[in-house]
């Protein structure tokens, strides 16, 4: 155990030394890079699973099982298939922020009334209108409870891809104090990511809570 | 509160229909079950190297895996931990949620503190826990534990926050001691939140058991499964994934169960994470 005036007075040499931003920026390049990712293909893929009834149905059961699935287990393999480097930490990110945002996706756009969908096909709106006014404004707020789980879940992600493949970003930063017996460092760390962690629920909470004011 | 998002109506199905659509579900769950081992076995043969699983080569693995007591006894020791570290998360997790939820003071004092900890990744305590506790069993007992109760303890303090006034009213005016209506009021009004934030401790208990046995080389389901794909061993290794995924969907599974069978009135609400 370190006093806290230790662990302050670390945190505050690892800011000036420019350690702390360099590894920042890494970290928020593998954290944007895989949220984006999934963001892309999450969240047409799960309004396309909820308008194509059969293939909902069909795949359902496998998602729910994927999403319960502890991710952390697929890293030893992504690491001897894949090996070191930027993209296999990008996939293991990618991996613990899909589901959620897939899976929530999907439930949203499963309760759109049937009604709207009918009344929009009573006057004929093409099947892209359709999306862009009933389906996405309906299952937006859905979709940002999904971004907001899937944030956390990111960061844990972000952390064991930097622990356990190759090791940049914060996550080197603990792993290099812990190696050194740094005890002070670790803390600083650990304080610096318990931060962000906390900030970045904040940001979610915030942007899930803007959306649900549409949702009744 | 922090977990909690609204929740869409479900329309009433008529258990009728229901029936029917279950079995019209079936078919074209296990063609799309089908289609996906297919195009996974292809694309494994036709684009990854010979020892990267594959359906078929799993499949052939689980018999011989499944009574090798080199599996078993890592399967045994890592959930003997996560037990028992969910039971320590559910008994202090439950008991600081509930002083949380019924006192104003208290909840202010340390509210800060557990949200830190809940959003924090809990991971990163890995290299701190391993120094304090050693390359031992402790540091993944810790670990668990760590990973699982500010889920706990967030959860059951929304629960006891949210009992109806009237009910602790009606309760003072029949002069119930503070330890009757703790415990004929606020722990039953609080469980529903309790099984919700047991869902989440569950599947946050695994990884974190995983997580550390990955850490600490400390022998379990986790160590298994990196043993084994570091030695190019990936169909054993992938029958522990599939382990794992078991239980992650059979904690799903129980708590929905449990919510239906002793909460009938309350309705899943969302609070995974």
């Amino acid at each position: 155990m370190v006093p806290f005036s230790e662990t302050l007075v670390r945190l505050w040499q690892l800011v000036v030394r420019g350690d702390f931003v360099r590894q920042f920026a890494d970290s928020s390049e593998l954290f944007l890079t895989g949220f984006v990712l999934a963001l892309i293909v999450g969240a047409p893929l799960g309004l396309l699973l909820a308008r194509v009834r059969a293939l909902r149905i069909g795949i359902e059961p496998y998602l729910m099982t994927l999403y319960a699935t502890p991710m952390v287990a697929l890293i030893p393999f992504i690491l001897s298939i894949m090996g070191f480097g930027f993209a296999p930490k990008v996939l293991v990110v990618f991996l613990f922020t899909v589901f959620p945002v897939l899976y929530n996706t999907v439930e949203g756009a499963r309760s759109i009334k049937p009604e709207l969908l009918e009344v929009a096909k009573s006057y004929r709106s093409s099947e892209w209108a359709l999306w862009r006014e009933v389906m996405l404004p309906y299952t937006l707020p859905y979709m940002m409870t999904g971004v907001r789980q899937a944030i956390g879940r990111a960061l844990v992600g972000m952390i064991a891809a930097e622990f356990f493949l190759s090791s940049t970003g914060l996550g080197q930063l603990i792993m290099g104090a812990s190696q050194d017996f740094d005890t002070a460092g670790v803390f600083a760390s650990i304080l610096v990511i318990g931060l962000l962690g906390v900030g970045l629920t904040r940001l979610g909470l915030m942007i899930e809570q803007h959306f649900a004011k549409w949702r009744q | 509160m922090a977990e909690q998002a609204l929740s869409a109506p479900v329309p009433a199905t008529r258990p009728k229909v229901a029936a029917s659509r279950r079995s019209a579900t079936f078919l074209p769950r296990l063609l799309t079950g089908l289609a996906i081992l297919l195009t996974w076995e292809i694309v494994v043969r036709a684009l990854a190297p010979a020892y990267v699983a594959k359906p078929s080569t799993v499949l052939l693995a689980i018999p011989h895996v499944i009574v090798d007591r080199a599996f078993l006894q890592p399967l045994g020791a890592t959930l003997w931990a996560v037990t028992e570290g969910l039971a320590i998360t559910i008994v202090a997790g439950t008991l600081i949620g509930l002083w949380m939820g019924r006192s104003d003071a208290f909840d202010r004092m340390i509210r800060v503190y557990v949200n830190f900890f809940n959003a924090m990744p809990m991971i990163v305590v890995l290299p701190l826990f391993s120094l304090w506790f050693g390359y031992s069993s402790g540091t993944r007992i810790a670990t668990i534990i760590f990973a699982a109760i500010f889920a706990i303890t967030m959860n059951v303090a929304d629960g006891a926050r949210s009992v109806p006034r009237e009910y602790l009213e009606v309760a003072r005016s029949f002069r119930a001691s503070k330890m009757s209506v703790l415990t004929g009021i606020v722990l039953p009004a609080s469980m529903p939140y309790l099984l919700a934030g047991f869902r989440l401790a569950a599947g946050r208990a695994l990884i974190g058991a995983v997580v550390a046995e990955f850490f600490i080389s400390q022998g379990g389901i986790g160590y298994y499964i990196l043993y084994n794909s570091r030695s190019y061993h990936h169909n054993e290794a992938f029958v522990g994934v599939l382990l794992l995924a078991g239980f992650g969907v059979g904690f799903e599974l129980l708590v929905n169960w449990a919510t239906r069978r002793f909460m009938p009135w309350y309705r899943r609400d969302e609070k995974t994470n």
